[in-house]
């Protein structure tokens, strides 16, 4: 079998626990616990994830909630429910997404403007 | 249809072969493992362990493959089947169990007789 086949968590399955690994993952259905990829996460429509996110690249059209942290992107498309914090160097939030959380992006503030300021 | 086969249509769990995963795998979908799950599995159909695959975990599905490494308790409600080079340790109950030559297997076997 080939290692690089999609991993998916198909609609009707959930895991419960942490994932690891280095290969992009597909999630149709649920998964609570922890997530941590050198890959990218997919959450389609029907995908609810409850966890805290490490990952590469994160795409979100469903439900998340937790922390997410992608050391490349985070696109939360027009379908996406998700509340939590996100870090990424690159974040898309679509028309119509709903979000509720904080969002750190490393952003070069303009002088005179403190850093971690409210 | 093609139920005896190892059934692969579309939208099935895959976990794929750098997937570590430490906790609690359940659905209504079959699931195929080329990585490493511990601790427990629950599906409605088919669990394929494929060659390659560790599983440490107590495990209750429908039909029951494995080509690679199993250790824990099997239940599968239909059959289990152990192809050649898979090693498995733990507890099987089945009301079909195959065990293929050259398949590894040390446990208590139950096929309700």
């Amino acid at each position: 079998m080939a290692s690089d086949e999609p991993c998916l968590i198909a609609s009707k399955s959930a895991v419960r626990g942490q994932i690891s690994g280095k290969q992009d993952l597909v999630v149709e259905g649920r998964v609570e616990g922890r997530i941590g990829l050198e890959s990218h996460l997919t959450i389609e429509e029907s995908g609810s994830v409850e966890a805290d996110m490490d990952v590469s690249q994160v795409t979100v059209r469903g439900e998340a909630r937790g922390d997410m942290v992608a050391a490349r992107s985070a696109v939360l498309h027009a379908t996406a429910r998700v509340a939590g914090k996100i870090r990424a160097p690159e974040i898309v939030i679509e028309d119509g997404a709903k979000f509720s959380g904080t969002i750190e992006m490393e952003v070069e503030l303009p002088a005179g403007i403190k850093a971690g300021g409210a | 249809m093609a139920k005896e086969k190892d059934t692969k249509p579309m939208a099935n769990t895959v976990i794929g072969s750098t997937l570590v995963i430490d906790g609690e795998i359940t659905g209504e979908e079959s699931l195929t493992i080329l990585g490493t799950v511990k601790g427990k599995i629950a599906v409605a159909q088919n669990l394929v362990v494929e060659a390659g695959a560790t599983v440490e975990a107590d495990v209750e599905a429908q039909t029951v493959t494995v080509s690679g490494r199993l250790t824990g308790n099997v239940v599968a409600r239909e059959r289990l089947e152990l192809k050649p080079e898979s090693k498995m340790v733990g507890d099987a109950k089945s009301p079909r169990i195959v065990i293929a030559d050259g398949a590894g297997f040390k446990g208590n076997v139950d096929m309700d007789v």
